[in-house]
């Protein structure tokens, strides 16, 4: 996998599972990849991967049924869409933010833009 | 795993390459140790082998001191040497002549880590190219099931394909009870592998710290204008790569050659931020 | 797991030192065979073909070939045992198999001391022995080799191989590069200044003085004080080289 510069690696890992969970390609009571798969399959240091996991384990996204392996929580989907709108809240909208204000853009004309991108893509 | 006290060590007693030198490795973790050349990686890692002598200090290796050489020391040590000799035998005469010093040595991972390497196993070692001699004492070392594991540059001569097929070796290496540490020039072709980092500069440990340890107290931008906070910056064609204190909590991704070269040359503002 | 010495690991080292040591080592005994053989065919062919009759002659090159080859046969094989140790590469994997520093060292002893000496003796006395049986001559009985041994050696001569290999063993670790040239070099230079030393002081000693009896050594009986006195000097030396061969390699650093 290539990792991005601008963010953690463990974070990288983090949003490369919830992307997982996300899609549907691990269920919810599926046992995800185990820390040495997942070291091994991005080539990163397992102490890495234990952290992200750790920090989906505090998110309520997987769980570790002891001496078993980890596994995709009940209400993954839903802490993963609530562990993503806070990263976005915090990490990107203020650097759109900085953007807006610095280019005069006015809500208006982000709402019609926001309004026809949505059609055009989830053809909602 | 390892305990260092008050190394001092050089080639000439006038020109010592450790003063006091002291650190604690444990097991469980890849150490990536950095310097400039000449600064000391292999002749440190050559005093935790026992290869050299120091003049003064105390090194301890899982409770054995690596100066004597003791066989029950030398069957945990897995050192994977920047240059190399291998006799020439086919690959199977020379695992059966030396595995069986190893009480613990793994056939079978051997087996898996050659077809991984893609080495084949009839070769004998003298048709073989660089790279593939050292896929082949690093796959033996590994096998060897030794808990310490000491690599000097073990990508250099590595292809790329071998270089993605080491990281996922040494990835599925690493357990609780191994200890594993490299000493690298390459260090984009491993910094996700190493979770500490060690420098070793002017003759002692100018910064020993986790990644984690290191993204908490630094962060690492992209940044447009410098400003006083920056620790240290390089410029890019976006403006600077810049590391400078964390104080927002950032989680940021540890940038190693920018941190090299920053403990380089502010050496005094990095160890401030780590106090 | 004892440290210093364990039979199952000196017997893994031997084999692992084998795989390398072996090749040349066989080729080094195969041109010594091939020597012994020319100058016995050279010599018996003659005899043989019934071109001349047997003469006591025509075997006297036997102990000059002898000494000779196996003089030149156990140093070139001791000086070459650790010679590899003044290559780093070769010097890091060696010290680090995991065997004890005595083993090692035991290993050195073993096939330079000890096989080379066994390997040696045995081609030549089977040569000797295929050659001097096919003699057509009633006398071939008294002419074996090894019937020399019969009567019994100087004593200092058993201990001549080992005390050799030894000195030679120790200039393989000690040298880094031309291990058989330096060593050669060391002991004529060390032979030199002993004998001018013992020459100087005895002039002096005897200075206007005359020597009441020839020769006492020649004149005394079977095992003179002397014979066993030089014999002991050996092993003695011997030890000591070995002893400090041992040191080197414990010390020895990449």
């Amino acid at each position: 996998m290539e990792f991005r510069d601008n963010k953690a690696i463990y974070l990288q890992i983090a949003e490369y599972v919830c992307d997982h969970i996300l899609l549907e390609k691990w269920k919810t009571d599926e046992k995800v990849p185990s820390v040495r798969e997942m070291a091994v399959d991005l080539e990163v240091n397992p102490n890495t991967v234990m952290r992200t996991y750790e920090l989906l384990q505090n998110k309520n996204i997987i769980n570790n049924k002891r001496g078993i392996g980890f596994f995709v929580t009940e209400n993954a989907v839903a802490n993963v869409k609530s562990y993503r709108r806070g990263e976005f809240m915090d990490n990107e909208l203020p650097s759109v933010f900085r953007n807006i204000y610095l280019l005069n853009i006015g809500f208006n004309e982000l709402e019609n833009r926001y309004n026809t991108y949505v059609k055009e893509t989830f053809n909602v | 795993m390892i305990e260092i006290k008050n190394l001092n060590f050089g080639y000439s007693k006038k020109k010592l390459l450790f003063k006091d030198l002291s650190m604690q490795l444990k097991a469980g973790h890849i150490y990536g140790l950095l310097g400039k050349n000449g600064a000391g990686k292999s002749s440190l890692l050559k005093n935790m082998a026992g290869l050299v002598y120091a003049f003064s200090g105390k090194i301890d290796v899982i409770g054995y001191n690596p100066a004597k050489r003791q066989p029950a020391l030398l069957k945990e040590i897995c050192f994977i040497p920047e240059e190399f000799y291998l006799p020439s035998v086919k690959i199977d005469s020379y695992v059966k002549a030396n595995a069986a010093f190893y009480s613990n040595f793994d056939h079978n991972y051997f087996g898996d880590l050659l077809a991984e390497f893609d080495i084949p196993v009839d070769q004998k070692l003298v048709n073989m190219s660089y790279g593939q001699k050292k896929k082949l004492i690093i796959a033996f070392g590994l096998a060897t099931k030794a808990q310490l594991i000491i690599m000097d540059e073990p990508t250099n001569g590595l292809d790329i394909p071998s270089k993605a097929q080491f990281r996922k070796i040494m990835a599925a290496a690493l357990t609780d009870d191994r200890c594993i540490i490299i000493s690298t020039h390459q260090v984009r072709d491993l910094d996700n592998l190493i979770d500490t980092v060690i420098m070793l500069d002017e003759s002692c440990v100018a910064l020993k710290a986790s990644v984690e340890e290191i993204t908490k107290k630094l962060c690492f931008k992209r940044i447009k204008e410098l400003d006083d906070t920056v620790i240290y910056a390089e410029p890019s064609l976006s403006g600077y790569h810049a590391l400078m204190p964390n104080y927002h909590d950032e989680d940021s991704k540890l940038d190693m050659e920018l941190l090299f070269n920053a403990v380089l040359a502010e050496k005094i503002k990095i160890k401030a931020a780590f106090n | 797991m004892n440290n210093t010495f364990d039979i199952q690991r000196f017997g893994l080292l031997l084999k692992r030192k084998w795989l390398e040591f072996g090749k040349i080592y066989l080729i080094t005994l195969a041109v010594v065979f091939g020597v012994i053989l020319a100058a016995y065919a050279i010599a018996f062919w003659p005899v043989f073909t019934g071109l001349e009759p047997f003469n006591e002659r025509k075997i006297s090159f036997r102990v000059p070939l002898f000494i000779g080859l196996g003089f030149l046969f156990l140093t070139a094989v001791a000086s070459s045992y650790f010679a590899h140790l003044g290559q780093k590469p070769k010097t890091i994997i060696d010290l680090l198999i995991p065997a004890s520093t005595f083993e090692k060292f035991l290993a050195g002893v073993f096939f330079t001391g000890i096989l080379s000496t066994i390997s040696y003796l045995l081609i030549f006395f089977l040569t000797d022995v295929v050659f001097v049986a096919n003699l057509q001559d009633a006398a071939r009985d008294k002419v074996y080799f090894f019937s020399i041994v019969r009567h019994g050696l100087y004593a200092p001569v058993y201990i001549l191989p080992l005390f050799v290999t030894s000195i030679f063993l120790l200039g393989s670790v000690y040298f880094e590069k031309f291990h058989y040239i330096k060593t050669a070099l060391s002991v004529m230079v060390f032979i030199g200044v002993w004998m001018a030393v013992v020459f100087k002081s005895g002039e002096l000693l005897t200075r206007g003085r005359h020597a009441v009896e020839n020769n006492p050594i020649v004149h005394s009986g079977d095992k003179s004080p002397l014979e066993c006195m030089l014999t002991l000097l050996l092993i003695v030396l011997t030890i000591v080289f070995w002893v400090i061969t041992y040191l080197r390699l414990k010390e020895k650093e990449v």
